[in-house]
């Protein structure tokens, strides 16, 4: 009895094997489609502007590529394992030691498909990268662990001060018109980062780099600190809300009462 | 000996001479103490490795116990900065480099047909140095209010980004323990970096060129070469933090005059090379696993030593990509994002390599081949998630998010710390004369692919959806509950399979199956000696006329191209080394041991110690240094009879 069952599982197990390669794959991919909730606050696949838009192309340019060569390269990899599996333990293959014209064509051919995904590449680079334009409208960003702070030159009051706000979840900024932030460090190294707007740039003690964004529609959008910042790092969140001109305006002057 | 005029002997040197008596009998403790056998050291690094790797990934597991849940109060914030940093030095300076070294050591002598590496001192010095500094490193925990869980542990991120890291933003003693941790870790790695180097130009078997080396060899000198270089970059800029901390210099700070971003360019100008020297000695270890289990020679040789040396000049290249996001323009980031995709290049061609390695063999599903198939997959994936973040638009959004923790840990676990797995199993019977577990091998080998895969996978996705690295806690309604639910179940997975490795490791060393000389019927001159190989290696020196020497002693082609066993070959070697017993290796000298390494290595904690608390114990470190140092160029390397 207890060797007959033994041998039945000994024999189910050897079965499963051969599957478990394929029982994980499966597993992933529901688990990856099962928890694909793209309405989430910081998803960089729902770009909101046109910086964040053109990231998520350059992003697409490579991950297509990627995934048909990680298809290729690990299916070839099980159809090798499987075709080639030792049948004959006394079998000895023939010695091949390589073959120049296969392994010239696979280094050649990677490298004009990098420098085909590079060049459009450099090309958003140099489109992202331009200062901002003469009519964006500019906030000054102040990072202080573990708080943002915005500065609005646009809006003063009577004394010439610029409106400033404190208010991690109550900053504002205009839709459908570009926002130069002016990034600036009183302490350590910050990363100002609003992902549905686009990607993020540094905040660095010393030095105010200027990124701009722009919201192409009105809506409240999610960011955070992305450079380690010390204690509560996790905390330095923030929430911007773009609206129309006029409705900025009319916050900024209830704001400056 | 007799010839050099030793002064009349003191009571010390004769003690000395006791001492190291002592360590000759090869069962005492002090004769591991002593060891300057390049087969013990590495088995003392690959045991110190492996013991900070349960270090390190206890670290990680608490880190994803905190992270399971949003807005969780398992570790507080200052505990859990502080436990990230402490996995991050880990992994890299206590675990990779260290497993690496221990497999340099004990593959190095035997593959070239060498007898030790070309300085046995130096290289105890090397490890015992790594050991002081792991140490050090380590006890920083104890220098806070540990039983309170305040924690004394360096808490600024491992790659230690200036301002954060001085005195104004990290008080008490952490980061001093980091930077001068680090410190000893670099002297240590540079004097084996030296070592290997000279060892692998000078010391191989007759007949052995460059071009007939094992590619475990070329990977341990491109690597080698790496170390010397990179090294110093990184000893500058902790010389700089050690005098801004303790010195109230100023470089990197910018309120006078310094500049936070010298230190990320230094840092990087290090730290990309030094992926590669965590990598490297990996995908060497491939280059010998994928032939011997498929029963090819390696495909295309030249193309992967050429490439795992393109890889190691083009490293240089390569660090603004860690840097994208710190503004520095469109041409910089332009011109390093297309030296970043082009680093694929002679990536991939390894890759395909490996895969041509496969193609058309007989291939034996051996646990350390498992290991081998694994990593190449693995690492396929963390190298093509690598290029998708050296796109500079795109990495603007992925850059210090989880994507990345992603895609480093799919290149530096899936790559490195797997295909080392795959080298323990390989060449464990070459040290121990036992064979592993072959089932346990491959529960290991599953569950490690199944945790590591639950664990990273979805860190891609966290990161997509813009959670960024380094957060102690979440908010709920990011969408992030699930992915790092599922992380934390996976870490949990590959604890599990490190626990199984663990058993069948202990298992094996007691009741492992007599595993003979040669058991995978490899191709590669390690396995032509004995099963442990004698102190002295080679009683012989052979004399190497192919690349595939030995196996070319076990198997011809036959007049029709089929290749055959040589009758009786390739187990002719080993009996020959037993055959005459009264020669038992007696007139091979081998260096004596000695302490003078672990003695000069011992300052070096001391002098770091004093740094932080009390100068006057950096005298009496550097004296000690000085002692051994001193005492290792008089003392003679060979003791007469």
């Amino acid at each position: 009895m207890r060797r007959n069952g033994t041998t039945l599982t000994l024999g189910h197990l050897r079965r499963l094997r051969t599957f478990i390669p394929a029982l994980f794959l499966l597993g992933l991919l529901a688990l990856f489609l099962s928890g694909c909730d793209t309405d989430t606050p910081q998803n960089t696949f729902d770009p909101k502007g046109e910086v964040a838009d053109k990231q998520a192309d350059v992003f697409y340019w490579s991950m297509w590529p990627a995934i048909v060569i990680m298809t290729i390269v690990l299916g070839g990899l099980l159809v090798i394992m499987l075709r080639f599996r030792e049948r004959d333990p006394e079998h000895v293959p023939p010695q091949v030691h390589g073959n120049t014209r296969l392994e010239l064509a696979w280094t050649i051919a990677p490298a004009i498909l990098l420098l085909a995904i590079g060049i459009p590449m450099v090309a958003t680079i140099y489109d992202l990268g331009r200062p901002p334009s003469e009519d964006a409208f500019r906030v000054d960003v102040i990072a202080q662990r573990f708080t943002w702070e915005f500065q609005y030159p646009e809006y003063t009051d009577e004394d010439g001060k610029p409106l400033s706000v404190f208010d991690q979840s109550g900053f504002h900024i205009p839709a459908g018109r570009e926002v130069a932030f002016y990034l600036h460090s009183v302490d350590v190294i910050h990363s100002f980062w609003l992902p549905k707007l686009g990607g993020k740039l540094d905040v660095i003690p010393g030095r105010t780099n200027v990124l701009w964004l722009r919201a192409d529609e009105p809506g409240t959008f999610s960011g955070q600190c992305a450079e380690f910042c010390g204690l509560f790092h996790a905390d330095m969140t923030m929430k911007v809300t773009a609206q129309p001109q006029e409705e900025l305006d009319a916050w900024a002057a209830e704001m400056l009462q | 000996m007799a010839s050099i005029a030793v002064p009349k002997r003191s009571p010390l040197s004769e003690a000395l001479k006791g001492a190291r008596r002592a360590a000759e009998n090869s069962s005492s403790i002090w004769s591991w103490i002593a060891t300057v056998d390049h087969k013990r050291i590495g088995i003392l690094y690959g045991i110190s490795a492996v013991v900070f790797f349960i270090v390190g990934g206890v670290e990680a597991l608490l880190l994803r116990l905190q992270l399971a849940q949003p807005d969780a109060n398992f570790l507080d914030p200052d505990a859990y900065n502080r436990l990230f940093t402490m996995h991050g030095t880990t992994m890299v300076f206590l675990v990779v480099m260290p497993l690496s070294s221990a497999f340099f050591n004990l593959m190095v002598p035997l593959m070239i047909g060498a007898r030790d590496v070309a300085f046995p001192r130096l290289n105890a010095f090397s490890y015992w140095t790594f050991l002081a500094g792991a140490i050090f490193l380590n006890a920083s925990f104890f220098t806070g209010d540990i039983l309170n869980g305040d924690l004394g542990a360096p808490g600024g991120g491992w790659f230690g980004y200036a301002p954060l890291s001085l005195r104004e933003f990290a008080p008490g003693h952490g980061m001093d323990f980091w930077m001068l941790g680090l410190q000893m870790f670099g002297i240590a790695s540079l004097a084996g970096g030296f070592n290997f180097i000279v060892t692998i130009l000078n010391m191989r078997a007759p007949g052995m060129t460059l071009f007939r080396m094992p590619v475990f060899v070329w990977m341990t000198l491109v690597t080698s070469f790496l170390i010397i270089f990179a090294m110093p970059v990184i000893a500058v800029a902790l010389f700089e933090l050690t005098f801004d901390r303790l010195f109230d210099a100023n470089y990197f700070n910018a309120e006078a005059g310094g500049n936070p971003l010298l230190w990320q360019h230094m840092f990087w100008l290090f730290g990309h090379p030094e992926v590669y020297i965590l990598i490297l000695p990996a995908f060497g270890i491939l280059s010998e696993i994928l032939p011997t289990f498929s029963r090819k020679p390696l495909f295309g040789y030249a193309f992967v030593v050429f490439s795992g040396v393109a890889i190691g000049f083009m490293s240089w290249g390569v660090w603004v990509h860690h840097m994208y996001t710190t503004g520095l323009g469109t041409v910089a980031n332009s011109a390093f994002g297309i030296s970043t995709i082009l680093i694929a290049v002679p990536t991939g061609v390894k890759v395909f390599n490996w895969m041509g390695t496969l193609w058309g063999g007989s291939i034996r599903f051996r646990a350390p081949l498992m290991f081998a198939v694994g990593t190449v997959a693995m690492f396929t994936i963390g190298g093509l998630s690598g290029v998708t973040h050296s796109m500079v638009p795109s990495d603007y959004q992925q850059n210090s998010s989880y994507y990345v923790v992603a895609h480093f840990h799919y290149v530096l676990f899936g790559g490195a710390i797997m295909a080392l797995f795959g080298g323990i199993y390989y060449w464990f019977p070459k040290f121990t004369g036992k064979l592993m577990n072959e089932p346990l091998g491959h529960l290991n080998f599953w569950l490690m692919l199944i945790g590591f895969n639950l664990t990273f996978f979805p860190m891609h996705i966290s990161g997509l959806l813009g959670m960024p690295r380094r957060v102690y806690t979440y908010n709920s309604d990011m969408g992030w509950d699930f992915w790092n639910l599922m992380s934390t179940v996976g870490a949990f997975l590959i604890a599990l399979s490190v626990l199984v490795f663990l058993y069948n490791f202990f298992l094996s060393l007691r009741r492992g199956k007599e595993s003979g000389p040669d058991p995978w019927d490899a191709r590669t001159l390690e396995w032509s000696l004995p099963s442990p190989p004698p102190e002295y290696n080679f009683k012989e020196i052979p004399t190497v006329d192919s690349r595939d020497h030995f196996w070319n002693t076990k198997y011809r082609e036959d007049e029709t191209g089929r290749v055959v066993p040589v009758l009786a070959g390739g187990v002719v070697e080993p009996e020959e080394e037993h055959g005459d017993d009264d020669e038992h290796g007696h007139g091979i000298h081998m260096p004596s041991p000695s302490y003078m390494p672990l003695i000069a290595s011992i300052g070096f904690p001391i002098v770091a110690t004093g740094l932080i608390y009390d100068y006057a114990l950096v005298p009496v470190g550097f004296a000690l240094i000085l002692i051994g140092l001193f005492g290792w160029v008089m003392e003679p390397a060979t003791e007469e009879d």
